[in-house]
């Protein structure tokens, strides 16, 4: 098990530069998400850490020393790539076997650590195929197979669970994360679904173009997102942003009046759909869309703001569309940002308009 | 609306409708697949004729006699065979009455060629396997005056050409692996130039270097020597095979050479067990297209190989021909068998594997 230190870390390739400068702990057993949109440097990060990218400047630590130099062979890492790259010409069964063959690890023992391993992601039959006769679930499957059967120091998952059926994938995230927590592995997952980020990571690192936008536990991300590209990336429906005016105390968004503490300038107001409410007082508008989501509903009401989307528990209660409603909130969970810096103005809040 | 009524009650037709319009594809079908097998048959014998006849010949052809009989019934067993096994083909139905049709046009042939053409048949042409001079043996049958060619045992002249084809294949394939390899994963100055000039290599006709390339030898001093023409032969055919190879490296994905190399692999235990394995098909194609380049090779072998101990079989083709031919063109031709049947042999073991060989996507 190792600790992990990327130290002012860059990584170009040519003049590209993917990762300006990276600085980042991990813990010894953390389990960690990488998680932000497609080509902002995931599986770049993931390829230095295993060794097959060198960084261009800065270094990388493990448990406190610098590994720059130290080969990909011989870092034990086990990794899961988004392709899942398992060896077309090789059984399941010598795939899973192939890192054992290096570790000189005996024969008898190999084989059991192979259907140990194939038993654990649920491939124990499959073990005479090869990769090419399996489907996408059952290959990434043995790829997680084969990063855990050499039991690494390190664990890299590089979206593993993304052609996953959703049973399989909730199965297969309990599992990941038991194992983890049995194992005690420190683990890097790299995904772009923020719930398998926040129910299996300890802490989510959320990324953008090469750069650590924020760090922190799921709560963290969700509660305090320092950006507005963190807020608009967590949260399922995303949250409700809409741009105004901060002046004494009342932010000014097309003319409706919110009543502010702290802010001044451009600003913009962050409501997370779950957190509004189908109110009597509040924001007026009328009900533009209702959309039933098993045991929430999710409205869009078209206001003077723009349409705002609200999560509310229960059913719809005889509502319908055009029907006359106001949207209220609670002032404690309302965000608000400045809209040049995009940075969170920390003790800011606004209250719903006054009637 | 309306329009859309008419479209479903034409769409939804009676059951007549539907079996006439069944019976017009099948018929479609059937005129189509009849006229490309008749186009077949038409262009495919005047290329099988002269391999037919060339066996025929080496098989049938008397010392000192021109007889031309043989040949014409031969002919008139081929092609009616050749007909029949189309039509036999056509008109069954289903696989157990193909079979029980081919069996019959089968032995309906056999029993054609035995009683036309067997009568014919003898091993005397393959005189050359045993006798290193037969050449004199067969002026001795129409006339006293002896060889003017000094023949080698014709196995060295086998062996030779072994040599030369097998070397050449295994330098050719080892050479062209590594550097594709090399050119398809590693980017270095003058990369790109390279590639192209891996392609105009080829283009030039190798006929305008020969001067130049016997100099060479004869400097060297790999004049008349398998080595030297080994040499030439490969700087000829490694631009071509390296590029070929190259395309099958890039089809090969950078993750699973990465995987190895995490797995504990050292970058040449990755290349080996790894990447090599994706491309064997392609150094299939290769080692079959230079090894039978080199068992045909003629201009290269002529120029550069004078000793006849270093002749090679199409040397030896060569001056059976220039020899013997007035007298007896039966050797000649059973010369030519002997030095088909290799290649023959090795294109049918590997076609299964060129069949499936696609070239990968070749990317600069
Ligand atoms: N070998 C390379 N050469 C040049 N550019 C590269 C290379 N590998 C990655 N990049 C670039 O680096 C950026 C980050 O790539 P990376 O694969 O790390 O993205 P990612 O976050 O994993 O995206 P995704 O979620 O789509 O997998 C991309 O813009 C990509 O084009
Ligand atoms: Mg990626």
């Amino acid at each position: 098990m190792a600790s992990i230190e990327f130290r002012k870390i860059t990584k170009r390739f040519g003049d590209v530069e993917v990762i300006p400068d990276m600085d980042l702990d991990i813990a010894d057993g953390e389990f960690v998400a990488l998680l932000g949109p497609s080509g902002c440097g995931k599986s770049t990060s993931l390829l230095l850490l295993a060794g097959i990218y060198l960084p261009s400047t800065g270094d990388l630590l493990f448990d406190g020393h610098v590994v720059n130099d130290v080969e990909a062979k011989d870092r034990n890492v086990g990794i899961v790539f988004q392709s899942y790259a398992l060896y077309p010409h090789m059984t399941v069964r010598d795939n899973i076997m192939f890192p054992l063959r290096f570790k000189k690890t005996p024969r008898e023992e190999a084989i059991r650590r192979v259907n140990e391993a194939a038993a654990l992601v649920q491939v124990g039959d499959l073990l005479d195929r090869r990769p090419g006769q399996l489907s996408g679930g059952q290959q990434q499957r043995v790829a997680l197979a084969r990063a855990l059967v050499k039991q690494p120091q390190l664990l890299l998952l590089d979206e593993p669970l993304s052609n996953l059926d959703a049973t399989l994938r909730l199965s297969m995230r309990t599992e990941i994360k038991s194992l983890q927590d049995e194992l005690g592995v420190t683990t890097i997952l790299v995904t772009h679904d923020q719930i398998e980020a926040t129910t299996m990571a300890d802490r989510i690192i959320c990324m953008r173009a090469g750069r650590i936008e924020q760090a922190g536990t799921p709560d963290d991300l969700y509660a305090r997102p320092s950006s507005l590209f963190v807020a608009s990336f967590i949260g399922s429906p995303p949250i409700n942003l809409v741009e105004g005016k901060a002046v004494n105390g009342t932010v000014d968004v097309s003319g409706i009046g919110f009543p502010a503490t702290g802010a001044t300038g451009a600003v913009t107001i962050g409501l997370r759909p779950e957190h509004l409410v189908v109110a009597d007082t509040g924001l007026p508008g009328r009900i533009a869309q209702i959309e039933p989501m098993g045991r929430e509903v999710l409205y869009v009401v078209s206001t003077d703001i723009g349409h705002i989307r609200i999560l509310e528990q229960g059913s719809t209660a005889g509502r319908g569309a055009g029907e006359a409603v106001h949207v209220g909130f609670d002032e404690a969970h309302s965000l608000v940002f400045d809209t040049t810096t995009e940075r969170l103005i920390p003790d800011s809040h606004v209250k719903p308009p006054a009637p | 609306m309306v329009a859309a009524t008419n479209g479903t009650a034409r769409i939804t037709a009676t059951g007549d409708d539907w079996g006439r319009l069944a019976a017009r594809a099948r018929r479609t079908r059937r005129v189509k697949a009849t006229s490309i097998y008749a186009f077949l048959i038409a262009v495919s014998i005047p290329i099988v004729l002269p391999y037919f006849w060339l066996v025929t010949i080496a098989f049938s052809a008397r010392t000192g006699v021109a007889e031309t009989q043989v040949l014409w019934r031969a002919v008139a067993v081929l092609v009616p065979a050749v007909i029949a096994f189309w039509a036999a083909a056509m008109l069954a139905r289903g696989q157990r009455q193909r079979w029980a049709f081919v069996a019959l046009v089968a032995l309906a042939t056999i029993i054609a060629f035995v009683a036309l053409v067997g009568p014919s048949l003898h091993l005397e042409n393959f005189i050359f396997l045993v006798e290193p001079d037969f050449a004199s043996v067969l002026r001795s049958k129409v006339g006293t005056v002896t060889g003017a060619v000094q023949f080698p045992n014709v196995w060295h002249a086998f062996g030779n050409s072994i040599l030369l084809a097998g070397t050449q294949t295994v330098i050719v394939v080892t050479v062209a692996s590594l550097a594709a390899y090399y050119l398809s994963r590693f980017d270095f100055p003058g990369r790109s130039s390279m590639l192209r000039s891996l392609l105009v290599l080829h283009a030039f006709p190798v006929l305008t270097l020969i001067v130049p390339l016997f100099l060479m030898l004869y400097y060297i001093g790999l004049l008349d020597s398998l080595i030297g023409v080994i040499l030439v032969l490969v700087a000829f055919e490694l631009p071509f095979a390296i590029f070929i190879m190259k395309g099958f490296f890039d089809a090969v994905p950078w993750d699973i050479e990465m995987s190895a190399l995490t797995d504990g692999a050292s970058r040449r235990q990755a290349f080996l067990k790894v990447v090599l394995p994706q491309v064997t098909n392609g150094m299939l194609a290769i080692s079959v297209f230079t090894f039978i380049r080199g068992w045909e090779e003629y201009i290269f072998v002529f120029t550069f190989l004078i000793r006849n101990t270093n002749w090679t079989m199409s040397l030896y083709m060569f001056y059976v021909r220039e020899d013997v031919m007035g007298v007896d063109y039966g050797v000649v031709s059973a010369v030519g068998v002997f030095y088909l049947v290799p290649s023959l042999l090795l294109y049918m073991a590997a076609q299964r594997y060129l069949l499936q060989m696609s070239v990968g996507g070749v990317k600069g």
